[in-house]
């Protein structure tokens, strides 16, 4: 596939706006997990200042105020690292990776801009599905750009992500449910990003009836060969 | 109704550990606080119990800060509301301005500086009701007599 000129800068731009979405929500996440611990600790020398002043010695409420740091301690550490994870995914164009676990990642990075829409994701992964040898940023961030686009026209629903194996090929259905909030089911295949990135991944993307959902035909390498080489 | 004699706050924040750790934390200073976790909930809230001042978040559920904000003072002007965001824009923090927020704070903020401007949102509101109520009896009868009735 030749893209021109025009295309390949619509393509990177949109990728750095992609990393850079990706990056804001990080930061976004990891400023709530401190701004948490930042009330913990404040609540806990509050409390700790209150005794010394003689309203009496709570040890329970003390351990309770430890406890809820080292859950958001908890919290923060599997966010970052998720994100690491995220950020190693663009160490190599090629590598063989599972594509529940890249999808994941992603999902971690989308449910806030999804809840402030009132909009929850659905898992339906099959647990079985062998290694995938391709590009897992690329399948990333053609998976987020379907998604963001089905999150400009709904809200108060749910997104539905299933991954099936079958003879070689890997498939990624995305559906919605909820209320449509623009041009009644807007045809998500339309971004017109979205079928070049599924091109350089090897793959296909198609809509499954009008409206309802996408689907992703990604060609499952079982030698470790590139899907499609010619294209790096 | 609460009858008891203090500041009435309410927090509206969608992180519910954040947003009960600070209630706790400003309880602590006396301060009567509510939470709720949106925007559609602090609406139905204030329709009940109007608080005296609301600390209020940008990014949250369903309605943004600013179109709570909006409607806030649409239903009652003479609450205070100051903004504590982890991630307001300068747009937002522009737009808070204009609709008459008290402040615009980033979290984390400091407890000792949250609960002074809480105090000054507060004594600002009163010196506002006072304002009026004394105006009232110089002409403007019909709008002091709301925004008294209000208070009580």
């Amino acid at each position: 596939m030749t893209m021109n000129y025009e295309e390949d800068e619509i393509l990177r731009i949109s990728h750095l706006k992609f990393i850079g979405k990706a990056l804001s929500v990080f930061t976004h996440e990891l400023n709530n997990h401190l701004a948490v611990l930042k009330e913990s600790a404040g609540l806990l020398e509050d409390t700790l200042r209150f005794q010394q002043a003689g309203t009496g010695y709570d040890l329970d409420g003390s351990l309770n105020i430890i406890q809820s740091i080292e859950n958001q301690i908890f919290k923060a550490t599997r966010l970052c690292k998720n994100f690491n994870g995220f950020g190693h995914r663009m160490d190599n164009p090629l590598s063989a990776f599972s594509v529940n676990e890249a999808l994941e990642e992603l999902l971690a990075l989308l449910i806030r801009p999804a809840s402030q829409k009132k909009v929850g994701f659905e898992k339906d992964f099959q647990k079985d599905i062998p290694l995938a040898y391709n590009d897992p940023s690329r399948l990333q961030f053609l998976i987020f750009c379907l998604i963001e686009e089905s999150l400009k026209s709904i809200e108060n629903g749910s997104i539905i992500l299933k991954t099936e194996y079958s003879e070689g090929l890997i498939t990624i259905r995305i559906s919605r449910e909820g209320d449509f909030t623009e041009t009644e089911k807007k045809d998500i295949c339309s971004h017109n990003i979205a079928g070049r990135v599924a091109e350089q991944l090897g793959g296909s993307i198609y809509e499954e009836t009008e409206g309802e959902g996408v689907n992703i035909m990604l060609p499952l390498s079982v030698t470790g060969e590139a899907s499609n080489p010619e294209l790096y | 109704m609460d009858k008891k004699k203090g500041i009435k706050v309410l927090l509206v924040d969608d992180e519910v550990d954040f947003v009960d750790t600070l209630a706790q934390r400003l309880r602590m200073r006396e301060l009567l606080v509510d939470t709720v976790y949106d925007g559609e909930q602090a609406l139905s809230f204030i329709k009940k119990v109007e608080p005296d001042v609301i600390v209020l978040d940008l990014k949250m559920p369903g309605l943004h800060g600013i179109e709570v904000f909006r409607e806030i003072k649409s239903l009652s002007p003479q609450i205070q509301v100051i903004i504590l965001t982890g991630h307001g824009t300068e747009k937002d923090e522009e737009e808070a301005r204009r609709l008459g927020g008290f402040d615009f704070l980033r979290k984390p903020a400091d407890i000792d500086l949250l609960v002074a401007k809480i105090r000054e949102a507060y004594w600002e509101k009163i010196e506002r009701v006072m304002t009026a109520a004394a105006f009232a009896e110089g002409g403007d009868f019909d709008t002091a007599q709301r925004i008294m009735r209000k208070e009580e």
